[in-house]
């Protein structure tokens, strides 16, 4: 069967977002997995309407699959579920007022559900994580350093890791090559060679930009939902 | 300049003495220690005090840490559970052992020092935990001495002596991105760096019973092992005299943990 996922991430507790992705997907042909990789609250709006309705989906929504982002792990963190550690970095970085305003954003029964989303998913060869492995927060774009990217993929021993953290668009493949080691021990010198695998870190979007990947053919579709743009953007790549 | 670099202590007070009374000799005075100072040997106070009546200059290691904070280490830090329930022996009389005063000072340790473009920690500048073997992925390991902004990283905890050179690396890319329909290709040349590991002064693994340090020049910049005898057998009696596992006795009067070496160079500790 041929698979075409749809990544979407920072929600925020937009249901109208969400709902004009819904419509987007409903409209795109062969779309087999919706995967929400985290940032499904924030401190913007109320988020439970946007909860209830990625718990129960509507009859024809494509079932979504979710996962934490940075801002669950704020809200859960102060709300006790992450041992001693609270919203420390929210706070360090928005101040007091915002973690109050995240706090008041989400219904307490809503919490359990939060707490029981997974921290990422193994889907064949690719991981999709909010960060990455190294860290929820961890804020991988087009600028990163190709050996941090080449360092969070071999961390996760996978092809391509789709991240969300940073809210960008894009695709970077990594595509050759190669470092020399030469170790010295107490039983003499030896030398190595390694190449540069062929692999990709892929920035999925926010908000109302999503992506498009069809697994079969590795092509990633940077889309806008409601955008005009969609259907010419739907041949590229 | 020539200064040395020692870790992995391990509470082995013969063999401590041996290592410094070799740097001494050479006449060398600036000494770094990588940490664990104590941990699955007999004298952790008398080892400690040692290296504060010197004024070694210390980071903290995976033992010291665990001593100060308790045991919270992921299942990274131990390559069995054999080995976990031994270390958790081990930790137990370490605890019960040492004075307040000692435990304060390992509490007191920086996880890594730095001087200029030297970077000692114990682990990785990850973690004091993170094992970075002589084999492990050489863009992974370029990674953790880049990311920290060093030139030469000095660790330990793996208590087998290395010194890792990678160069001549370059990785190419090709960017798409929404704004962008074409493709760009880019080549990032990556700069050489360096990995020393100081080994083991008190519980060496690396296939002998010499405890082991390294000398740096940080003039030219090299490295050499240096491997130190030292009395085993007295430390080995102390082990068994103090009711501490025996096969910790076993292990060094081997220099070796058979079967038993963190092989998973990939595993990144989570804790
Ligand atoms: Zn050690
Ligand atoms: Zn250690």
């Amino acid at each position: 069967m041929i698979e075409r996922w749809a990544l979407v991430s920072g929600l925020r507790g937009d249901l109208e977002t969400y709902d004009l992705i819904q419509r987007d997907l409903k409209k795109t042909r062969g779309v087999t997995s919706l995967f929400v990789l985290g940032d499904l609250v924030g401190p913007e709006r109320n988020c439970d309407a946007l909860l209830d309705r990625l718990k129960n989906p509507h009859r024809g929504d494509l079932k979504p699959d979710c996962i934490y982002g940075w801002w669950e792990e704020q809200l859960l963190a102060e709300r006790g579920f992450r041992g001693e550690r609270k919203a420390d970095a929210l706070r360090l970085s928005q101040g007091e007022d915002v973690v109050n305003a995240l706090l008041n954003t989400v219904n307490p029964s809503n919490l359990n559900w939060l707490a029981s989303l997974q921290f990422g998913f193994i889907e064949l060869d690719c991981a999709l994580i909010h960060g990455s492995s190294s860290d929820v927060g961890d804020n991988l774009t087009s600028e990163t350093s190709p050996l941090i990217l080449l360092d969070r993929l071999t961390r996760l021993n996978v092809n391509r890791l789709f991240t969300a953290r940073s809210t960008k668009q894009f695709h970077l493949e990594l595509t050759g090559g190669g470092i020399n080691s030469q170790v010295k021990d107490l039983n003499g010198k030896r030398e190595q060679q390694q190449e540069v695998p062929k692999r990709s870190v892929i920035g999925i979007g926010a908000g109302l930009n999503y992506t498009l990947y069809d697994v079969g053919s590795d092509k990633t579709h940077f889309l806008t939902a409601g955008s005009k743009t969609n259907p010419k953007r739907k041949g590229f790549a | 300049m020539n200064h040395a670099i020692i870790s992995c202590l391990h509470a082995n007070l013969p063999a401590a003495e041996a290592v410094l009374n070799d740097i001494d000799r050479q006449g060398i005075d600036t000494i770094t220690c990588l940490g664990d100072l104590v941990g699955y040997g007999p004298q952790p106070n008398e080892v400690v005090e040692l290296i504060r009546k010197r004024d070694i200059a210390t980071c903290q290691g995976c033992w010291d840490e665990d001593i100060i904070d308790g045991l919270n280490a992921c299942e990274c830090s131990y390559p069995s559970q054999l080995a976990e329930r031994r270390g958790h022996l081990a930790h137990q009389w370490t605890d019960d052992q040492l004075t307040d005063e000692n435990k304060s000072f390992l509490a007191s340790l920086p996880t890594s020092l730095r001087r200029d473009r030297l970077l000692f920690v114990h682990g990785s500048p990850n973690s004091q935990h993170e094992y970075l073997l002589p084999d492990m992925d050489a863009f992974a390991a370029l990674e953790r001495v880049e990311t920290a902004g060093a030139d030469i990283l000095f660790c330990g905890h793996t208590h087998q002596p290395y010194v890792r050179e990678l160069r001549d690396g370059s990785i190419r890319v090709r960017l798409q991105n929404a704004d962008h329909d074409c493709d760009q290709g880019e080549e990032l040349t990556l700069p050489m760096r360096k990995i020393v590991n100081a080994g083991s002064v008190g519980e060496p693994r690396h296939g002998s019973t010499n405890a082991t340090y390294v000398i740096h020049n940080d003039a030219t910049d090299e490295v050499e092992i240096k491997e130190v005898p030292y009395d085993v057998g007295q430390t080995c009696q102390a082990i068994v005299e103090a009711g501490l596992p025996k096969v910790f006795a076993w292990r060094l009067s081997h220099g070796f943990e058979f079967a038993e070496q963190a092989e998973d160079a990939s595993h990144v500790c989570e804790r």
